[in-house]
């Protein structure tokens, strides 16, 4: 059988696999602090048919060899952890991280997630939580009496009692990885560690690389729609082309088994 | 006779062969650092067309060569993306040696090294680059000579290295990198040029290989013809001499 077919279909599997993810980017286009995915391809094993510099006569050795690939594969998808545009809300509890750093969010069953997302709300018992309830790591409590809160670029938390006395009730901390790439997605905007993002580095925000909290502001995805329908186009016409292999192999098996039953 | 469909046959096991290859440059039209693929066969068939000699020169193995001309520039905005702008290779270390690649799509492992999509570590000119846990991604600034630097600190360069004119004994290895035979030594590239936030695309053309496909297929379908009409001619003969 023609070697062409399966290696069409690997460039066919690929290419879907690439408008799965971009359909995905694009799906999440007005998510906050959502991260666009790419996904890269690698070129397949060689059969190698005659090798280089191979005898073909007494005495001449070819100067090139036989090898002929058998397609593609998508070496992996990456996200890209460029900064999305900052939209200001004018809420006081929205904050944007402008630079590297995630917040740390504490889920049920005790474990840590990190988010990008930072549309703070405040809970029943005065903590404050993410949009999805999950409570901010280190917690931060809000006392009752609160008339205002303002969150600094360092992450303080700063209250205004209706006594008219200001305090600050918590600081926000950030906490950064050496691989981001690395992260897992756990969906509702929350990322989780794994053995190649390495382990959490904490600190605070404005310090040792981390970015500035910018409240008032929220992060919005950083998928360009523009980009990613001319990567849809794309995908779409190399998706084409190899259907096109595999239907033109089809023709030549055709005119072959013709002959056959001739 | 025998002649005929020894040339034939001989045809149409290159055609195959020409076809898988357009087959694999088809599937690799969005691989980063993808050189395609292409034989002489075209030549070695207009011999074949030429000589009506023994069967034994149809049969002449056809070269396949990597066409290593620059791809074109997609901007990705990724840190760790790279392509390379000028003749030359990024090289990859592996427990068999080291490969070359032009595919950039580089990342981070736990330990903050450069390596490859697969996790194969990038080599710097002096080990591997290892970005401090201090430095943040959006902070490694790649200088068009290979400079990486975290936070404005130098924290190595990556090799990189050209075979000159003997680019053309390099063999695929697959995962986007090539071998070099084992006599052959690389040089440090000269006037290669390191782009941050790009990748290089594939230099597969649909339409050359779309081209060439329609070709190989109209080909395909005349030698298969010319079997048939050659086992009709010799129908005839047949059925003259029982008749």
């Amino acid at each position: 059988m023609l070697r062409a077919f399966s290696t069409a279909a690997t460039g066919m599997s690929a290419q879907q696999m690439m408008v799965d993810v971009t359909a995905n980017n694009l799906a999440n286009i007005n998510t906050t602090g959502f991260k666009r995915s790419q996904i890269d391809f690698q070129d397949l094993l060689y059969s190698k048919l005659r090798d280089f510099g191979a005898e073909v006569s007494s005495g001449i050795k070819t100067p090139g060899g036989m090898e002929i690939g058998s397609g593609v594969r998508a070496g992996s998808t990456v996200k890209v952890f460029s900064g999305g545009e900052l939209v200001n809300t004018s809420r006081p509890l929205d904050i944007a991280i402008a630079g590297d750093g995630f917040l740390q969010v504490r889920m049920p069953d005790g474990s840590l997630r990190y988010t990008r997302d930072g549309a703070l709300q405040i809970n029943a018992d005065g903590e404050l939580v993410t949009a999805m309830g999950y409570s901010i790591e280190p917690s931060v409590s809000i006392p009752s009496n609160a008339v205002s809160i303002d969150i600094g670029k360092d992450g303080s938390v700063n209250v205004l009692d209706d006594s008219g006395a200001q305090s600050v009730v918590g600081t926000l901390q950030l906490a950064r990885f050496v691989n981001p790439s690395g992260l897992s997605s756990e969906g509702d905007n929350l990322l989780a560690e794994t053995e190649a993002s390495g382990t959490p580095i904490t600190g605070t925000a404005g310090e040792n690389g981390f970015g500035m909290i910018q409240s008032g502001f929220l992060e919005k995805s950083n998928v360009q729609m523009v980009t990613e329908l001319v990567n849809l186009i794309t995908a779409q016409r190399a998706y084409e082309v190899n259907s096109r292999a595999i239907k033109a192999g089809d023709e030549m098996l055709k005119n072959a088994i013709q002959i056959a039953g001739y | 006779m025998s002649e005929i469909s020894a040339q034939v046959g001989s045809a149409i096991r290159s055609l195959t062969q020409e076809f898988d290859l357009i087959a694999h440059n088809l599937a690799n039209v969005s691989t980063p650092g993808f050189k395609r693929r292409y034989n002489d066969f075209s030549k070695s068939l207009s011999a074949l067309e030429q000589t009506a000699g023994p069967a034994e020169n149809s049969r002449k193995p056809a070269n396949i060569a990597v066409d290593f001309t620059q791809g074109s520039f997609i901007e990705t905005g990724r840190t760790l993306d790279m392509a390379l702008c000028g003749k030359g290779f990024f090289v990859i270390e592996t427990p068999q040696g080291p490969l070359y690649t032009r595919n950039g799509a580089f990342r981070l492992n736990e330990n903050g090294q450069i390596v490859d999509m697969i996790g194969r570590i990038v080599a710097g000119e002096s080990g591997p680059i290892t970005v401090p846990q201090a430095a943040g991604l959006s902070q490694i600034n790649v200088a068009a000579d290979g400079t990486v630097s975290a936070a404005g600190v130098p924290i190595g360069k990556f090799k990189l290295v050209d075979f000159l004119d003997k680019e053309n004994r390099l063999t695929p290895a697959g995962l986007n990198c090539f071998a070099a035979p084992q006599n052959m030594d690389s040089e440090p590239a000269v006037g290669l040029v390191v782009k941050q936030g790009f990748q290089e695309s594939s230099n597969v053309q649909l339409t050359e290989e779309l081209v060439d496909m329609i070709m190989v297929s109209r080909l395909y379908e005349a030698n298969m013809k010319l079997i048939s009409k050659s086992g009709e001619t010799a129908k005839n003969l047949l059925d003259v001499a029982m008749s």
